[in-house]
């Protein structure tokens, strides 16, 4: 009887408003699919906090559910069952619209693809995101400049993405995720495309933001660059199996 | 996203697909140039109509004997009705109360010769001297037929532009023409008309009636009395007064239909609008079809365009793209497209119908409502036919979308 009404408690004290700081939370997070009749569970009650500022790498082979999770706390797909939280706004159970609304303000990703519009200039990519947010345009081209001299692509911004390196297309990439000031930097596989010395570059710029206050989340199945981060989280059949702060 | 977004992302996708974009709007493209062209000649054709065609004079309507005959079958039936002869004239211009002047003419054809020159076939027209007054002609030298030539039934003529250009190196005035056998002074030329569908308006020769009637016979030719109304708001009622008058002359029982017709610019011109209505629904209908066609197209290769675009779509979801904003981007993208193929077919027939106007002498007028008209409707088309393929991308799946290639 104890432990049942300290569980029910808990789950009360837990549905409370996460405080200040602490960007994610999720709650026994589920995400169930439907294989044909067969119910293939791609992640398995997750439990995560991520803090303000943190730099954490998410790792775990594929087919471990990690994409999945990645995809959940990006706001790009709803979880089946439990909560979520992104810097204390309750997601989980949103609107398509309403998470457009907060991928656009709250979430910036950084693809293994770079995934920008490969007709569209450096300055343009950049600007996209403002561009769902109304931005006026003299104000969004300043601030795309600003995000583009941030990641030292400032002379190539009329560049389109084929007349660029695949570091200088990731750090474009970079440069529209940070633009709307988001709270996290969501990167998946951000160097798996690119050349390990551009792949050391592209951390270093990681590291850079990092030092300058942004949060990052990195999905990747590799060590060296998992290593970067400060804390590592394991994924093993849509678990957390180990959550280790190597820094 | 602000529509000023859409547009130019629109017009930036056209522009990378030129000769895609050319072949999906054919269909828009020949429906509106169909249209425009049609319209602009009917436009062009009433006025020309109205200008030249039916202009019979103010407040003129001609009593004749065979009036506007639309079928072959009225056509052998009025064969058997009465000339119209001098007895009528006379009769209507003593009786008519309306009527401010009362004239009459008759036709025929000649060839003329004058010195060593001729011309062929040239209308010859009896005519009464009020016709001058009556009619569009206009005297440009000389003088018009008096009432003495009238009376006297003298061997003198009145003659068109054309004529006098033919037949004189000079002042036709004072020279003779011979035509019928018989000798005339030309006493007069009229002032230049111009054509007509090409044709020449200024080819004819007007003699005293008295004399045609003396040349041709008395019983063998009918002629057609013109009536000039007092006032242009009792041409109705003085129609009415000479169809009464004629009836009474001609006998005909309450219950038998007129057996002679009545012509004012107004019955000529509702003839053309009946017609140029018909020509204008059969190529509403038509343009109606090529747009369906049009748009159907348009819809395919918007459905080409999302699938093709489904990777875009993703990239866009993830920066924070709502439904609405991809819906917007693809409907003013197929609005875009289909009203630049409303532009591009309203180009198309301004262009035709100046070859048109240049080589032939089919008259058009560019009616600026119906460019108007044309382009919102290829426009509206383009969003009607848009709403499918927009509603589709729209509706995409952030994930799946930036899975695909």
């Amino acid at each position: 009887m104890a432990s049942l009404s300290a569980q029910v408690k808990g789950g009360i004290e837990d549905k409370a408003v996460p405080p200040d700081g602490l960007l994610i939370k999720t709650l026994n997070l589920w995400k169930t699919y439907l294989m044909g009749s067969v119910e293939i569970h791609a992640v398995c009650g997750v439990d995560l906090e991520i803090q303000r500022n943190e730099y954490v790498a998410i790792m775990g082979p594929s087919g471990s559910g990690k994409s999945t999770l990645m995809n959940l706390v990006g706001c790009l797909d709803t979880p089946s069952s439990g909560d979520y939280w992104i810097n204390r706004r309750l997601v989980s159970t949103m609107s398509d619209d309403e998470l457009a609304y907060i991928r656009n303000k709250e979430i910036g990703f950084v693809f293994q693809t770079f995934n920008l519009l490969p007709r569209a200039s450096a300055l343009h990519n950049v600007e996209l995101p403002l561009i769902y947010n109304g931005t006026p345009a003299d104000a969004r081209i300043q601030l795309a400049k600003e995000s583009l001299r941030m990641v030292d692509l400032e002379d190539r911004m009329h560049h389109k993405p084929n007349e660029l390196s695949g570091g200088q297309r990731q750090r474009v990439a970079i440069a529209r995720a940070l633009v709307n000031h988001p709270s996290i930097l969501l990167a998946d596989e951000p160097t798996g495309n690119l050349d390990s010395a551009t792949g050391q570059e592209i951390m270093g710029l990681f590291d850079r933001l990092h030092e300058r206050g942004n949060t990052i989340v990195l999905v990747t199945h590799e060590h060296d660059i998992a290593q970067y981060a400060h804390r590592v989280i394991h994924i093993r059949d849509g678990k957390i199996a180990k959550d280790e702060r190597t820094r | 996203m602000p529509i000023r977004e859409s547009i130019w992302l629109a017009l930036d996708t056209l522009r990378a697909h030129k000769l895609r974009s050319f072949l999906t709007l054919f269909g828009i493209i020949v429906a509106v140039t169909t249209l425009i062209v049609v319209v602009s000649v009917i436009e062009g054709m009433n006025r020309y109509i109205a200008e030249r065609v039916a202009n019979m004079g103010s407040n003129v309507f001609y009593v004749t004997r065979f009036g506007i005959i639309t079928s072959a079958k009225d056509w052998i039936a009025a064969q058997k009705r009465k000339r119209i002869l001098m007895d009528d004239y006379e009769a209507l211009r003593a009786q008519l109360k309306l009527a401010s002047a009362v004239g009459a003419s008759s036709w025929s054809q000649s060839d003329l010769k004058a010195g060593d020159k001729q011309v062929y076939d040239v209308g010859i027209r009896g005519t009464t001297p009020n016709m001058i007054n009556i009619g569009t002609e206009q005297v440009g030298d000389g003088r018009y037929i008096s009432e003495t030539d009238f009376s006297h039934r003298s061997y003198v003529c009145f003659i068109g532009a054309d004529v006098a250009e033919n037949l004189f190196a000079g002042s036709p005035l004072g020279k003779t023409i011979t035509f019928r056998g018989q000798t005339f002074e030309v006493i007069g030329v009229a002032r230049r008309i111009g054509t007509v569908f090409g044709q020449t308006q200024d080819n004819f020769v007007h003699i005293p009636l008295t004399t045609f009637l003396k040349i041709i016979g008395t019983n063998r030719s009918s002629m057609g009395i013109a009536v000039q109304a007092l006032r242009p708001e009792l041409m109705e009622q003085a129609q009415d007064e000479a169809r009464l008058l004629m009836r009474a002359r001609h006998h005909l029982p309450y219950s038998q239909k007129d057996d002679f017709g009545i012509v004012s610019s107004a019955s000529i011109y509702a003839l053309w609008e009946n017609l140029t209505g018909t020509i204008a629904m059969v190529a509403v209908g038509v343009t109606a079809v090529f747009l369906v066609v049009g748009g159907i197209v348009v819809m395919n290769i918007m459905l080409a365009s999302v699938t093709e675009r489904t990777h875009e779509i993703g990239i866009r979801k993830s920066l924070g793209a709502r439904r609405r904003d991809i819906l917007m981007q693809f409907l003013v993208e197929a609005v875009a497209l289909s009203t630049a193929g409303g532009v591009i077919g309203v180009l198309t027939a301004f262009v035709g119908t100046r070859i048109m106007a240049a080589t032939t002498s089919i008259p058009s007028v560019l009616p600026l409502p119906a460019v108007f008209t044309a382009v919102m409707v290829s426009g509206g088309v383009g969003l009607f036919f848009g709403i499918y393929p927009a509603s589709k991308a729209a509706r995409l799946d952030p994930i799946s979308a930036l899975r695909a290639d």
